[in-house]
């Protein structure tokens, strides 16, 4: 599906619909960061990136990595697209991007999130050849089953076929705990049934910190005098 | 301004347009909430109420003073009078209710951002009346000076000399000084200009609890 075909993949701002321009403020503000930082671990995507570093989690494991934090609440696959179009890439060389982003893309169908989600991985590679990238699955959501917890799993699967054979690009599915034997996610795990509690980002982020550490492992380390 | 004519004063249900009816399951938990449990202070509102309860700061300062969240994201003052009338005030009697809303209220003036607010205390008032309400002032937002923060702070005069006379209601400014010499608000206190930090929560909740705990002192055992 061409970027023509797909409204999901195509880069689109936020437009300052409330009037305080909050959107704007925080794109600015992650360039800026990309002119002083040099992350080995970039995150991108909606509130579910942009909530964790909110928490002790990311000071206790992420901040240590040299990670950069670029995730916007209510962002869709078109948003981050946009960003990382327009300055969030200038001057950075992460080792590894984790991108986390879909579940706002509220008027796509599965295909073309999954479609949006590819347009992004791609760009993320051309952009930075040498980084290797991890692509979170979609949680479910709600409180019971309901057509947007079959639609993220239908991206998911359509991810985990497809990813794999754009290069160094994986996908990450932390989401198989959430759903009890009896179809509920708890307020405890989620607590708008949307996004996670304190306790559910640290089970997550044991996962994806443990495959951050062996992916950082595997890439050769530049030389850098600072560090003698 | 009469509920007719003012749509922040009319009650309002939150229509599942994503379609995981995440608000109506959090309205039904909070409902059934009110009729396992005896709190003493009930914290009602939109996410600024909401994402407190995710941060040590509540465990700390408020979970001691047998305190309930029925904070939701994104609701304005509609969204928040419908709740109350729908069920989330019965079968509890706390001593005091927390109150904050009115900064998703995009399209309101803020004479009708007033009118929200005191509609939803006087049903506080209707259905608790032994209740004091606090009602929290709207905090300034967007990295630099724009429309809503004097939409927000209009609210808040108005507010505050709106409940001067009553003794049920007080009004308590949560603004610590967010707004720095040069206009612009620090990310280290609101990650996305509208938000707290956890840094940002303690220190605007250290003034709410000491005015939470002398209005439990104050109130007959």
């Amino acid at each position: 599906m061409s970027a023509e075909e797909n409204p999901a993949a195509e880069p689109a701002p936020v437009s300052d619909v409330q009037g305080d321009g909050r959107w704007m403020s925080q794109h600015n503000r992650f360039v800026q960061e990309c002119k002083d930082a040099e992350p080995d671990v970039l995150f991108v995507g909606d509130s579910m990136v942009q909530l964790m570093q909110q928490h002790e989690v990311w000071r206790e494991l992420f901040s240590p990595l040299h990670a950069l934090n670029f995730g916007i609440g209510g962002d869709t696959t078109c948003n981050v697209l946009w960003r990382l179009q327009n300055g969030e890439l200038e001057n950075i060389r992460p080792k590894v991007v984790v991108l986390w982003v879909g579940t706002n893309n509220h008027e796509h169908t599965a295909d073309q999130v999954a479609g949006g989600i590819l347009a992004i991985a791609q760009l993320l590679l051309s952009l930075l050849p040498k980084s290797k990238i991890i692509v979170l699955g979609l949680l479910p959501r709600g409180e019971f089953p309901n057509p947007l917890r079959e639609k993220n799993a239908s991206v998911n699967n359509l991810l985990r076929a497809s990813l794999p054979r754009l290069g160094h690009v994986q996908l990450l599915d932390v989401g198989g705990s959430f759903v009890h034997s009896d179809g509920t996610i708890s307020s405890r795990d989620m607590f708008d049934f949307l996004h996670l509690t304190a306790g559910a980002y640290r089970t997550m982020s044991m996962t994806l910190h443990e495959l951050l550490l062996q992916l950082l492992d595997e890439t050769p380390q530049e030389r850098r005098a600072s560090l003698v | 301004m009469s509920g007719d004519s003012n749509p922040a004063a009319t009650p309002t249900p939150c229509q599942d347009t994503q379609g995981d009816g995440r608000w109506m399951s959090l309205h039904n938990r909070f409902v059934s909430d009110s009729k396992g449990k005896e709190p003493d202070v009930l914290f009602i509102g939109d996410s600024l109420i909401q994402l407190l309860h995710e941060f040590e700061v509540w465990r700390k300062l408020f979970s001691p003073l047998h305190a309930l969240n029925f904070g939701i994201g994104g609701d304005a003052t509609q969204h928040v009078l419908w709740r109350l009338i729908n069920g989330e005030l019965d079968h509890i009697s706390p001593k005091v209710v927390v109150l904050w809303v009115g900064t998703n209220n995009h399209g309101h003036t803020p004479e009708q951002i007033l009118g929200g607010i005191m509609a939803i205390v006087n049903v506080i008032h209707q259905k608790l009346p032994h209740a004091h309400t606090l009602v929290l002032g709207l905090l300034p937002r967007g990295k630099s000076p724009n429309p809503l923060r004097e939409r927000n702070t209009s609210v808040n005069a108005q507010v505050q000399a709106e409940v001067a006379s009553l003794s049920h209601v007080s009004f308590l400014d949560m603004d610590p000084g967010f707004i720095q010499s040069d206009g612009s608000i620090a990310h280290q206190d609101m990650y996305d200009y509208l938000h707290l930090t956890p840094q940002a929560y303690q220190r605007v909740c250290q003034p709410l609890h000491e005015c939470i705990k002398s209005l439990l002192d104050k109130q007959a055992p």
